[in-house]
């Protein structure tokens, strides 16, 4: 796009003032009355389908990131003060009675973190996004790491129902050829069912915490009001809700309960991916391939034969120099020192641990090597 | 009173400011560029295997001390932090202050690493580029100076090579694990740490993102970038933040063995504490440390609380032992203007004075 500002302030209202109408003649046409989704959201997403073809793919991800933080922002915003004496409600009547609108909020606030409000109010699945955050992280990382794996395997299951079924289904005994894949399978599924176990337990421990936080907002805002310093501006508003979320999670994650269900999710995933690790090796060395474990192996034997040769090497160096300190030992061949130096280049390190012939031949030079410029 | 005080027309300013900015920004986003990696210009000295020993160009103009200075940094987060821009760069700080600035940059380990153990680092890699520095100065000793882990690995090397230390200095450093306000440690007490090197090797930089932003969640997934649309109209800005970005998302693989040992070593035993650190069969004994030392610690440090830092206190033979505390946070200590200021010329200043 040639336009330098792509954002203008004129564009902007006449798009909120669009989406304002809009909304009105819906709502007069269906004849209800709909809590109003948040305007300047849509206007954002409005915007962004607008300019968004013009930006790469780099600059798309992280503006989808910033518009995300910033909805969420706009919807903790508009939640709060919705139906706040001075703040306009959906059907532009100001109401009366802020500290009974405020209460309501943070009753209806809790009742959705306790799972007890549907999809009714955009916004308030908005704030319940807010605390996913912690999930979401974990879910991205899980993904990263096993990409056979998705981060919310097994999020739904219904693990307790079929509990019981599967524990007879996974201790029946295998028989014949097939006894030891059939135990595989049984420990791979059993691995699973412990993951999905831990993982609902985590996402348990985090339902709690939005309940809390709420709490922590009532009191803040009460001490607010008390001390004559009320909140008067979003952006503090905003702040004052994440400082709620961040101090109840610090206080939470420090406790031993949530060490144990952290601990216990890691080791499930590490112990799933384990059993996967296994079965990938024994299709890999069906195929007469090589396999983690054998390649494994190597590692460790070759890094301690490296270790040995170096710690030998050194030795030898030390020998020598002990000889050529003894009279008439200095007509003895020196070596290199026991540094190995090697030439100084501004060549990536890759690129010299790629010649092991520039290594032997640095190795044995006397001096030590002089710096190149960058 | 109300407690929530805000005008209908307040909140629209705030709104719109906030999307003028946003969409403002973006053609600065756009217009950013390559981000680059450390400032200060380098030479490549000595490397081995994915190690690069690199050092510094010195100002013309400063009056040059003796006695190189050794940066060893951490494995778990890539070393250009302490070089990350032109005017948060403790590294040209350094330079200022006469010091001949070494530093090792420990690479991106691969599997192919992942048998690499503590031993390896310390008595291998640290001990080799200490080797090369002494022996191209024609020294006996050089200065070391250690951050956070790789302060860790500092204090390890300069028990088991007394010799080869002339002072020591060391930031951020977790030397009490156990502290109750160290909550990386606290985590770490229920996970096995042997099936999690079994299953993947390496220990992926991945892991050790979430683990960092478990830390503060909601303030660095979300509050964060909230906060980072009110510099976007500043082309500077954006790109300083896009570095920070950078960095802290490009965390190298931890090698297997190394990040075993070293959990174990420190995170469930407290091996300096309990006087069981150990590298490969040697036995680390801090009191074996008797040269100078100075141990700078962030008050607002969230990854090594000040108490795991001080402990140091008391625990080396050192007869020269200070402690400096500054008023902010494991990040802010590299990169604030306040540490620019107040940090990196005490370093200087007491190396100067030792040298």
């Amino acid at each position: 796009m040639s336009n330098q500002n792509l954002f203008n302030d004129n564009w902007l209202k006449l798009q909120q003032e669009y989406w304002e109408g809009l909304t009105e003649m819906g709502r007069k046409v269906t004849g209800t009355a709909l809590p109003q989704d948040n305007p300047w959201e849509a206007a954002m997403d409005q915007w962004w389908k607008a300019v968004s073809p013009a930006a790469s793919d780099p600059a798309k991800t992280f503006m989808d990131h910033l518009l995300d933080q910033g909805k969420t922002y706009f919807s903790t915003v508009e939640r709060f003060t919705r139906g706040m004496p001075g703040a306009a409600g959906p059907d532009g009547n100001v109401a009366a009675g802020g500290w009974d609108v405020l209460s309501k909020t943070f009753d209806q606030m809790q009742k959705a973190f306790s799972g007890g409000l549907g999809d009714q109010d955009p916004s308030i699945n908005k704030m319940l996004g807010f605390w996913e955050m912690p999930l979401d992280n974990w879910q991205r990382m899980a993904s990263s790491l096993t990409p056979m794996m998705p981060g919310d395997l097994l999020r739904n299951m219904p693990h307790t129902q079929v509990k019981e079924n599967f524990d007879r289904m996974l201790s029946a005994p295998g028989l014949g050829y097939s006894r030891e894949e059939q135990a595989q399978y049984q420990d791979l599924i059993r691995s699973g069912m412990e993951y999905q176990q831990a993982f609902q337990k985590y996402m348990g421990f985090f339902n709690q915490l939005g309940v809390k936080s709420v709490d922590r907002m009532r009191s803040l805002v009460q001490s607010r009001s008390e001390t004559g310093k009320p909140i008067d501006s979003a952006r503090n508003l905003y702040d004052s809700w994440v400082q709620c979320c961040e101090d109840v999670y610090a206080e939470e994650v420090s406790t031993p309960e949530y060490a144990r269900i952290h601990g216990e999710l890691i080791n499930a995933q590490m112990a799933l991916k384990q059993r996967l690790s296994v079965m990938v090796d024994q299709t890999l060395g069906a195929m007469n391939m090589p396999t983690r474990s054998e390649l494994r192996t190597l590692q460790n034997r070759l890094q301690e034969t490296r270790r040995e040769n170096k710690h030998l090497r050194h030795e030898l160096e030390a020998i020598k120099r002990r000889i050529a300190n003894l009279p008439g030992g200095d007509t003895l061949p020196r070596s290199a020192p026991s540094a190995p130096a090697v030439k100084a280049s501004a060549a990536p390190a890759a690129k010299a641990a790629a010649t092991p012939a520039a290594k032997k031949t640095a190795a044995r030079k006397k001096t030590p090597a002089k710096p190149a410029s960058s | 009173m109300l407690p929530i005080d805000i005008r209908a027309d307040k909140i629209s300013e705030e709104m719109i400011e906030y999307t003028r900015k946003l969409g403002q920004g973006m053609q600065n986003l756009i217009d950013a560029g390559t981000i680059d990696t450390g400032v200060t210009p380098k030479d490549a000295t000595y490397t081995e295997d994915k190690l690069v020993l690199y050092r510094y160009q010195r100002p013309a103009d400063v009056a040059q001390q003796p006695v190189p200075l050794l940066v060893i940094y951490a494995l778990v987060n890539r070393p250009y932090m302490a070089d990350i821009q032109e005017n948060r760069s403790t590294i040209k700080g350094l330079l200022e202050t006469g010091q001949d600035v070494y530093l090792i940059d420990w690479g991106y380990p691969d599997q192919a690493d992942c048998a690499l153990t503590l031993d390896d680092y310390i008595n291998g890699y640290i001990d080799r580029c200490v080797d090369y520095i002494r022996e191209s100065h024609g020294l006996d000793k050089i200065n070391i100076l250690g951050i956070c882990q790789g302060g860790v690995f500092s204090l390890m090397y300069s028990a088991l090579h007394p010799d080869k230390v002339r002072n020591l200095v060391t930031m951020v450093t977790p030397v009490d694990f156990k502290t109750p306000d160290n909550l990386l440690s606290a985590w770490a007490q229920n996970i096995d740490v042997d099936l999690a090197v079994d299953t993947m090797g390496n220990i992926p930089g991945e892991l050790l993102n979430f683990t960092f932003l478990s830390l503060k969640p909601f303030s660095l997934t979300g509050q964060k970038y909230v906060n980072m649309v009110d510099l976007l109209d500043d082309p500077g800005k954006v790109k300083n933040f896009l570095r920070m970005e950078k960095w802290i998302f490009d965390s190298p693989d931890q090698a297997g063995e190394t990040f075993r040992e070293f959990t174990k070593c420190f995170y469930l035993r407290n091996g300096f504490v309990t006087g069981t650190a150990t590298v490969g069969d040697q036995t680390v004994d801090l009191k074996q440390i008797s040269c100078p030392m100075l141990n700078i610690y962030a008050l607002q440090d969230h990854l090594v609380p000040p108490d795991a830092s001080k402990a140091l206190n008391g625990m080396t033979s050192s007869k020269d032992y200070t402690e400096l505390a500054f008023p902010g946070g494991h990040i802010g200590i590299y990169v604030s203007g306040k540490a620019q200021k107040e940090v990196t010329p005490a370093i200087g200043n007491w190396l100067n004075k030792r040298s």
